[in-house]
């Protein structure tokens, strides 16, 4: 709350022009998605094969980690079924768009005629993001509904519930085992595109009306009540967006990665881009594109020692878990020293704005 | 008949179960606001602990029962100490995120240590047995739960209402400031309330070990998952609803499971979360949960 009141203090102008604060938030999220597609680039044009599929992978954990920040950062209620969003996403685009051939072989007893159905890519995408936007609204329904602690548990009760049905209804999601076929569209390219296009719109909504409300009904409910904030409708409405980022981020695995399977889209999904948002950050969209960088770097050195390293001569043996140790060492600390994350309550433009400024002083 | 008493039977055992869980997680969260995520490493905790004496050469399933209660109460106040204290007036989110992060820490350390893979116990095997009475036939380790859950949360309520320290964990759990201003130590009813989570958390652990044989590093994760549930539907804090809403957990399931044919009852988790979902609809703040009005602190 107080940054708003510290930034338009001095420039008071911005009211009279109605339109700059727009301009201003959207350079900011152009400014924040700058070292996102600066680190694309570089391994677009520089890395090896291993390194670009790393680097996809990356950046759908930081598209989910952005739709994450637009729920968590502005209502301030824990949400632990983020990735059941990204699963329906994936999983929508893989019953819809995989070539008919492979139908066959994979899903040949789907139900509503599934089997004899392919779309292509595009249309796919839309038709499962529609999906995860209706389950987002009739979920949301009721997470607008509860606060606190009883929202944070049905969140979690949804992933509980979207698991169950990849792995029980074996005729469309083929149950526990790996989906495969699913056309290959997605490169790095299309992958930065839309990082910075879900960065900007986080930002968007964050700095809007709607974003600016909703963060004040989580500071101060009673307060924000007072003044006729409909919190319910807002947390509905940034559930949903939320969601439909995190639906996106599951398409756009399915169509890198060409095959999915359930346990992808569960616990071990949410504890990595939980810590990530964590350590960044909740409270804006800069934190949650530091701590993505940040964690992605981190948890790969880690990986490499985990699977047994030769260091000076000396083979280590495998270190299972180590990984999740140190993931889960992150969020104590955090939570313990700084549980504002790393980049705190305010963006990097508006850092570099304040710093720019006092320097000219 | 025989196999409807059968069912009855399993739903308690599963409700009594969820229901000492599910106390574990209330006795905490009244006092301190702490959702205590990692209560199910605690039973984790306690089980290895088991496994590693019976490793070394323990025999006797008596000792085995007072370490496991001793090794949850024991770990239950260490958490506390080690990662509870330094956000214990921190937002609720905070002291949630902080507890997931134990639990990652701990689970994974299992699997470090220990072993990734399930790993045999068989010292508390002598538990489950099958008892006759005439023409029935019943589990032996399910009456135990049943009963000894039953004592448990007796022993609890005669705690809570007749002692000293009793007083003061149910004073705090209204007002903490006003406990402390009359002299209380609240270290020592915070540790205290930990020490009874644990110790709650360590008697499931009993009947966890004994039921499977096996110990693995992922063993209180889902059952805690459960228990939150059974602590929401009955009104997260008030400790009557986290019992009820525990046994109410167990009948929903228990009755899914009768209810439903054999080829959808990988659906039963599935439906129970809606039943769940549903029952909150109805009732956000819980079955036996208080309305908050506007001017009280949120929950």
């Amino acid at each position: 709350m107080s940054q708003t009141i510290e930034n338009t203090a001095p420039t008071a102008v911005v009211v009279a022009r109605p339109g700059s604060a727009l301009t201003r938030s959207l350079i900011g999220g152009l400014v924040t998605s700058l070292p996102v597609l600066m680190v694309g680039l570089l391994i677009l044009n520089f890395a090896p094969t291993y390194y670009t599929y790393l680097a996809l992978g990356a950046f759908v954990n930081l598209i989910v980690v952005v739709g994450l920040q637009v729920f968590m950062g502005n209502s301030n209620i824990a949400n632990l079924g983020h990735s059941a969003f990204v699963g329906l996403g994936a999983y929508g685009v893989a019953i819809l768009s995989t070539p008919l051939a492979m139908k066959k072989l994979s899903i040949p007893n789907a139900p509503f005629g599934f089997a004899t159905l392919q779309l292509d890519p595009v249309s796919s995408a839309l038709i499962a993001l529609i999906m995860v936007g209706i389950v987002a609204a009739v979920s949301g329904k009721v997470i607008s509904r509860l606060s606190g602690v009883a929202a944070t548990i049905v969140s979690l009760a949804l992933l509980i519930i979207v698991h169950s049905v990849f792995l029980n209804w074996t005729n469309l999601f083929k149950g526990n085992q790996a989906f495969f076929g699913i056309p290959k569209v997605v490169g790095l390219p299309w992958m930065m595109v839309f990082s910075v296009v879900v960065i900007v719109l986080a930002r968007l909504f964050k700095d809007s009306r709607w974003g600016l409300q909703l963060r004040a009904s989580a500071q101060s409910p009673q307060a924000a009540a007072a003044l006729g904030i409909d919190a319910r409708g807002l947390r509905l409405m940034s559930w949903v967006l939320s969601a439909l980022i995190c639906g996106l981020a599951g398409v756009l695995y399915a169509y890198f990665a060409g095959t999915i399977s359930p346990k992808l889209f569960y616990f071990q999904m949410i504890f990595n881009t939980l810590a990530m948002l964590i350590l960044g950050g909740m409270a804006t969209v800069t934190g949650a594109v530091t701590g993505v960088i940040v964690l992605s770097v981190g948890l790969e050195f880690i990986r490499s020692i985990e699977s047994g390293v030769t260091i000076a001569g000396i083979q280590l043996p495998q270190l299972l878990g180590l990984s999740g140790v140190a993931l889960g060492v992150v969020i104590v600390l955090c939570m313990a020293f700084r549980p504002s994350g790393i980049s705190g309550r305010y963006e990097i433009d508006e850092l570099l704005s304040r710093f720019f400024r006092r320097n000219a002083k | 008949m025989d196999y409807a008493l059968q069912q009855l039977l399993n739903a308690l055992a599963f409700g009594a179960e969820y229901s000492l869980v599910a106390l574990g997680l209330a006795v905490v969260f009244s006092i301190m606001g702490l959702v205590n995520f990692a209560h199910g490493e605690i039973i984790g905790v306690s089980a290895y602990s088991v496994f590693l004496a019976a490793a070394l050469g323990l025999t006797s399933p008596f000792v085995a029962v007072l370490l496991a209660v001793a090794a949850a109460a024991l770990a239950a106040i260490a958490f506390e100490r080690v990662a509870f204290r330094p956000v214990r007036y921190a937002p609720t989110t905070t002291g949630l995120l902080t507890a997931f992060g134990v639990s990652i820490v701990v689970q994974n350390l299992f699997m470090l240590l220990i072993s990734p893979k399930p790993q045999s116990v068989s010292i508390l095997n002598g538990l489950n047995q099958m008892w006759f009475f005439g023409a029935f036939a019943v589990s032996s380790l399910q009456v135990m739960e049943l009963i000894v859950s039953g004592l448990t949360i007796l022993a609890l309520v005669l705690f809570l209402n007749r002692s000293t320290l009793g007083l003061a964990i149910r004073a705090a759990s209204r007002d903490f400031a006003t406990v402390r201003l009359m002299g209380i130590k609240a270290n020592r009813v915070i540790a205290t309330a930990f020490a009874i989570s644990g110790a709650l958390a360590g008697i499931a652990a009993v009947f966890i070990i004994a039921r499977r044989g096996s110990v693995s590093p992922d063993l209180g994760f889902s059952l805690v998952l459960k228990a939150f549930v059974a602590c929401v539907i009955g009104g997260f804090g008030s400790l009557a609803g986290a019992a009820a809403g525990g046994m109410l957990l167990g009948f929903i399931e228990v009755g899914l499971l009768v209810a439903l044919p054999q080829e959808y009852g990988g659906f039963k988790d599935a439906l129970t979360y809606v039943i769940i979902v549903a029952l909150l609809v109805y009732r956000p703040e819980g079955l036996l949960g208080q309305r908050v009005e506007l001017g009280d602190k949120e929950i």
